[in-house]
């Protein structure tokens, strides 16, 4: 048998693959020497591959995470990346100018425009900032901005939303999910949160605000739908407007998705509820385990408890009582509560409107 | 194909791979890439004043103009920090283009008073920096800092590309190479921080020592992955001559950016301090938050950069009324 030289070898194996190339190669050891030409092109393979693995080797050593994939060392313009639109945001109230083209950011440089709070809208699915600010024609200090973010679905917009939500919030009649304070208008349409946020409280600026929303609301058409949770905690004691969406880690479990809490006043007693949809009742109860886990492995005691919740579990953890249940696909219960009696109580109510639902 | 055949090709095989694997290995390495040929790291000099160490005032009262006053006459006087020809450094918060009213960024009453008193203590010159990323023209206009300065002869340098350096922090994981706004400080010798007390969704709070992230460029976003041993590498980072951490509003919640005045409320408390670690343990309580509920603050303590234990320091409390 010919002798085959190695670099042949090598090439028909990368031309051709696995056995077809061991195949081809015993042809060629078969047929004789490579051809010149097939030396050549060989070596010009040879020298792109060992230009690639050059230029590699060079780019290691610039490696700077502070400007790999994003925005470049130093820059102070990542408004560029930002992207800006010609149009405007919204049409706002005659006699309001807009002070700069409307600005996009996504999930890259959200942070650019809110620093650290980026991380709140980042872990509930945010997908797309749009902003713009207007001022009045006639005082360029009397302006406001408004702030729209994607966040893809309702129930993600009503998270960052609801976790937000002022202690001086004045509902605003009319709208599921809004509120002003002094200054701003915060609401939720479809799977937009909005903000509007105001420098000076003049009527003009607040008749500016209200005309925004308003526009808004009317130009951009969005998906019906409901979050159905929030019908299933029951009305006595609660705080309506304080239902809040924990989209992530809730209570620290990173298990614990999707987690609605809600405020309510049991005997004068503070308590909160919470309670979460999952795939299936084998998974609410698995996870109820999960969590109960949980709670004792960070120094939680389980305690005797009377309630009359099947598989429900109390634990003492701090000085406080967690009760943990789950019915249907749900899973429910009562967190850190000061009262264990109030604790069972709230959770009797809860697990009765649960299963008057049909859960 | 032979035995024989099959067992060269395979050694032939087997050598190319081995070949290829050792010359991998030979490139690794398992510690990050030294300097940027020609981009020598930069280090910010130690601004601070060794005999001026551990001073700190606590003044309450809900006008900026006489607490500032009162609490730097309190331990012992701009002039004891500012001499004539002093060029003097003002890092404010401007990293939102946000109005004053909503206290995400540096009071600008407060920015032309303190570098009113720069120049009174015979400053030759006061720079007021930060980088807010996002459009800093109107970062630095809208929060009425642009004007303040210009009012008091102070001059606000907007950052530009070129004005960065890379950086590594002595001892620093996180900071190593990282594009740091340098070009302002070059022939400053008083450096001073201006921080407003504020939540902060990520590290619980923003004060004097998150304040230094505005220094950075670059990715910086990352950090808040780790955000608590970075701003402890921030103030390794810079050693100021003093920091103020302005209490009169404090942003409460929804922070850093707010958005509502139902965020804030009125704490009337203006700190002064050369340890900017004390002034952020005394901040803390301003927001109702403990030190060990800010690791930053206690690893700060821990690199040697200040005490969490404020009190140590016998603070001078003082009231304006």
């Amino acid at each position: 048998m010919e002798e085959v030289d190695f670099l042949s070898f090598n090439l028909v194996l990368f031309y051709h693959g696995g056995n077809r190339g061991i195949s081809r190669a015993e042809d060629i050891s078969v047929v004789g020497q490579p051809t010149k030409r097939e030396t050549s092109i060989g070596f010009g393979i040879l020298l792109v591959l060992a230009g690639i693995v050059i230029g590699i080797f060079i780019k290691q050593f610039h490696y700077n995470r502070a400007i790999i994939g994003g925005v470049l060392e130093g820059d102070t313009s990542a408004i560029r990346t930002a992207g800006l639109s010609g149009e405007l945001l919204v049409e706002v109230a005659e006699g309001m100018v807009p002070l700069n083209p409307a600005e996009i950011f996504g999930p890259e440089n959200l942070s650019d425009k809110i620093d650290g709070k980026a991380e709140l809208y980042l872990s509930a699915g945010f997908l797309r900032l749009l902003c713009q600010r207007f001022a009045e024609a006639s005082d360029s200090n009397s302006w406001m901005e408004g702030f729209v973010y994607d966040m893809g679905t309702l129930r993600r917009a009503f998270a960052v939303y609801s976790v937000q939500r002022r202690a001086d919030a004045e509902k605003i009649p009319g709208m599921e999910f809004a509120y002003r304070t002094e200054n701003a208008l915060f609401f939720v349409h479809g799977k937009y949160y909005v903000e509007v946020i105001a420098a000076v409280m003049t009527e003009e600026i607040a008749e500016a605000m209200r005309s925004f929303a308003h526009n808004f609301i009317g130009k951009t058409e969005v998906q019906g739908g409901r979050i159905e949770e929030l019908a299933l905690f029951p009305p006595e004691g609660l705080d309506e407007e304080g239902i809040t969406l924990l989209i992530s880690d809730a209570f620290g479990f990173d298990r614990f998705d999707n987690v609605f809490i809600a405020n309510y006043a049991v005997e004068n007693v503070q308590l909160m509820a919470f309670l979460s949809m999952r795939e299936n009742p084998s998974a609410a109860s698995e996870l109820a385990a999960a969590y109960h886990g949980f709670l004792m492995a960070n120094g939680g005691v389980d305690v005797k408890s009377d309630v009359k919740i099947p598989g429900a579990k109390l634990v003492k953890i701090l000085d406080t009582f967690e009760l943990i249940f789950s019915q249907g696909k749900f899973l429910a219960g009562v967190h850190e509560a000061q009262d264990r009696g109030l604790a069972e109580k709230l959770a009797m109510t809860l697990i009765q409107k649960l299963s008057g639902a049909g859960t | 194909m032979n035995r024989r055949e099959f067992l060269r090709r395979a050694a032939k095989a087997s050598a190319t791979i081995a070949a290829t694997c050792s010359f991998a290995y030979w490139l690794y390495e398992d510690v990050p890439p030294g300097p940027l040929q020609g981009h020598s790291p930069v280090v910010l000099p130690d601004f601070s004043i060794p005999d001026l160490r551990g001073r700190m005032s606590i003044v309450t009262g809900r006008d900026r103009i006489q607490t500032i006053r009162r609490a730097l006459k309190a331990i012992g006087g701009i002039e004891a920090f500012i001499k004539g020809g002093d060029r003097v450094l003002l890092k404010v918060n401007a990293a939102f283009a946000t109005p004053p009213i909503l206290s995400a960024t540096t009071n600008p009453q407060l920015v032309a008073e303190v570098a009113r008193l720069c120049f009174k203590a015979g400053a030759s010159s006061v720079v007021v920096i930060d980088n807010p990323i996002n459009d800093p023209a109107s970062c630095f206009t809208l929060t009425g800092m642009a004007e303040a300065a210009r009012l008091v002869g102070a001059r606000v340098i907007m950052p530009t590309k070129e004005s960065f350096k890379p950086t590594t922090v002595r001892g620093g994981a996180l900071i190593r190479e990282w594009p740091l706004l340098y070009d302002p400080f070059v022939g400053v010798n008083r450096v001073i921080g201006i921080a407003p007390v504020k939540d902060h969704h990520r590290s619980g709070a923003s004060m004097t020592m998150k304040n230094w992230y505005g220094l950075l460029g670059g990715r910086r976003n990352i950090l808040h992955q780790d955000i608590h041993n970075a701003i402890k590498e921030l103030a390794v980072m810079v050693s100021p001559t003093l920091v103020i951490l302005d209490g009169t509003t404090t942003m409460m919640t929804n922070g850093p950016t707010g958005g509502s005045l139902g965020d804030l409320k009125q704490t009337n408390t203006m700190i002064v301090s050369t340890d900017q670690v004390a002034a952020d343990a005394f901040g803390a309580t301003l927001l109702g938050r403990t030190v060990t509920e800010l690791p930053y603050i206690s690893k700060a303590e821990s690199a040697g950069l200040g005490t969490a234990d404020y009190e140590s320091l016998n603070p001078v409390r003082e009231s304006t009324g």
